[in-house]
């Protein structure tokens, strides 16, 4: 990575991200598993585009979840990318 | 009874056919005695009743299932039903045209075997020549974009091979490699004496492994699956039988898993007589086990009893001849010693191939 660059993270090719109209929550599914995320983290998969660093990923959270102070998401943000870039699930 | 629980994955078994004849094969042992496989009709309406269950992962497996003819639509047709779609192949049949199909039937990942890093140690195991058609076929898949797990079943005729291994995985483009040790079943079973590594080199190869998940975290994921014999822990096998995980094998019978038709007595129904709503709620086969009120001494009491469900019924039915027993991989087996024993009788050379020849053979009444 150019050190220049910030990370803008996407969802890995093999991951996908599915509405489960049974749990009535999203999902996260690749071949050996399958993650129901919470609404914090279904948000945060959607800003996952390639485009936006984590600081508009924040961003975009903020304009959401509006009376979460920056500072709280920004710690979700980081221990949620973090959790799913170690399965392999973020390029 | 308490209601059904959601299953989440299929593993759909297409066909026992396959060009391959690897010695540690989990197809039963009689599977030349299969005579019709499902239809592509059967396998759609499966497909559809499993996504209306709530599976939302399926495996298509065989055998090899680039012998059914239908699997474009097949895949074409679970993608239809938001089914993540994988397809688990020997990769021997594939080639350029066939992975321009499945791009566009939809497929969304593939895993493929190989067994071996060497050609030698590859092709003794597969019982046919195809080590370098299948790193071909890697590459292959790995150019066209496909994400990929390279599955490795390990044994002790390879498991000296695991660093080589992990490299190959690296240089191939996998994005997740199974160092799958063999699960001793079916043919498996068979030549448990040449596949069973010993403590040590089971050990070494665990530490190899377990250092290179470390490393290559975020790059390349790596499952180190354990030998349950050397490992000394029951495995929670399937999660629970008949809990989150179904197998259709390729006449249509609905399994816990794909071991399951070794233990006798149990009825299990096929998706040709019943639809699979009902059999998955009511199949006798798959509430023999389910819950713990089938559950023996040691396993009644135990509090791991919600963490390991007392281990593999399989295996307990194998090795203790009862598959309500504790899975004799569990210290507190009063049945212990059919795996010490199995342990130390591990030395033989002699390999069954997995065949129509073999298999007619050994289930030849």
């Amino acid at each position: 990575m150019d050190a220049q660059e910030p990370w803008r993270p996407r969802l890995a090719s093999r991951a996908r991200l599915k509405f489960d109209a049974i749990a009535q929550q999203e999902m996260l599914l690749f071949p050996e598993a399958t993650l129901l995320l919470n609404e914090t983290g279904a948000a945060i998969v959607k800003l996952c585009d390639g485009a936006r660093s984590i600081e508009e990923i924040v961003d975009g959270l903020a304009e959401q979840f509006r009376g979460v102070d920056r500072a709280t998401l920004r710690r979700e943000v980081d221990s949620f990318l973090a959790s799913i870039r170690a399965r392999g699930l973020l390029q | 009874m308490s209601p059904a629980p959601r299953p989440y994955t299929l593993v759909a078994e297409l066909t026992y056919r396959c060009p391959l004849r690897c010695v540690y094969c989990s197809n039963p042992i009689d599977f030349a005695r299969t005579r019709k496989e499902l239809s592509t009709g059967d396998w759609r309406r499966a497909f559809s009743d499993a996504a209306s269950l709530g599976v939302v992962q399926l495996h298509l497996s065989g055998g090899e299932p680039m012998l059914r003819d239908d699997l474009c639509e097949l895949i074409a047709h679970a993608r239809a039903c938001d089914l993540y779609t994988n397809l688990i192949t020997g990769g021997t049949l594939i080639d350029e045209d066939k992975l321009r199909g499945f791009r566009e039937a939809g497929l969304e990942h593939i895993q493929l075997s190989i067994q071996g890093a060497s050609p030698e140690a590859a092709e003794k195991v597969a019982g046919v020549r195809s080590h370098q058609k299948k790193l071909e076929v890697a590459r292959l898949v790995t150019a066209m974009g496909f994400p990929f797990t390279l599955n490795v079943v390990i044994h002790r005729l390879n498991i000296g091979e695991v660093p080589a291994l992990i490299d190959l995985a690296l240089e191939l483009g996998a994005q997740r490699l199974e160092l799958a040790n063999t699960q001793f079943y079916a043919w498996g079973a068979v030549n448990r004496g040449a596949l069973m590594p010993t403590g040590e080199q089971y050990q070494r190869a665990q530490g190899v492994a377990v250092d290179a998940i470390a490393k290559h975290r975020g790059r390349l994921e790596i499952a180190f699956v354990q030998n349950d014999y050397l490992s000394g822990e029951p495995k929670p096998c399937m999660g629970g039988w008949g809990r989150s995980y179904m197998c259709i094998n390729p006449v249509g019978e609905v399994l816990p898993c794909h071991a399951a038709k070794v233990i006798p007595g149990l009825e299990f129904e096929s998706v040709r007589e019943r639809n699979l709503a009902d059999i998955w709620r009511d199949s006798p086969g798959l509430n023999t086990f389910r819950g713990d009120t089938w559950m023996l001494e040691p396993c009644r009491s135990c509090e791991r009893k919600d963490v390991d469900f007392g281990g593999c019924r399989c295996q307990a039915f194998m090795l203790a001849g009862n598959a309500s027993e504790a899975d004799p991989i569990c210290r507190l087996s009063p049945h212990r010693a059919a795996v010490t024993s199995a342990l130390d009788a591990a030395a033989s050379d002699e390999l069954i191939y997995r065949d129509v020849h073999n298999s007619r053979r050994l289930s030849a009444v």
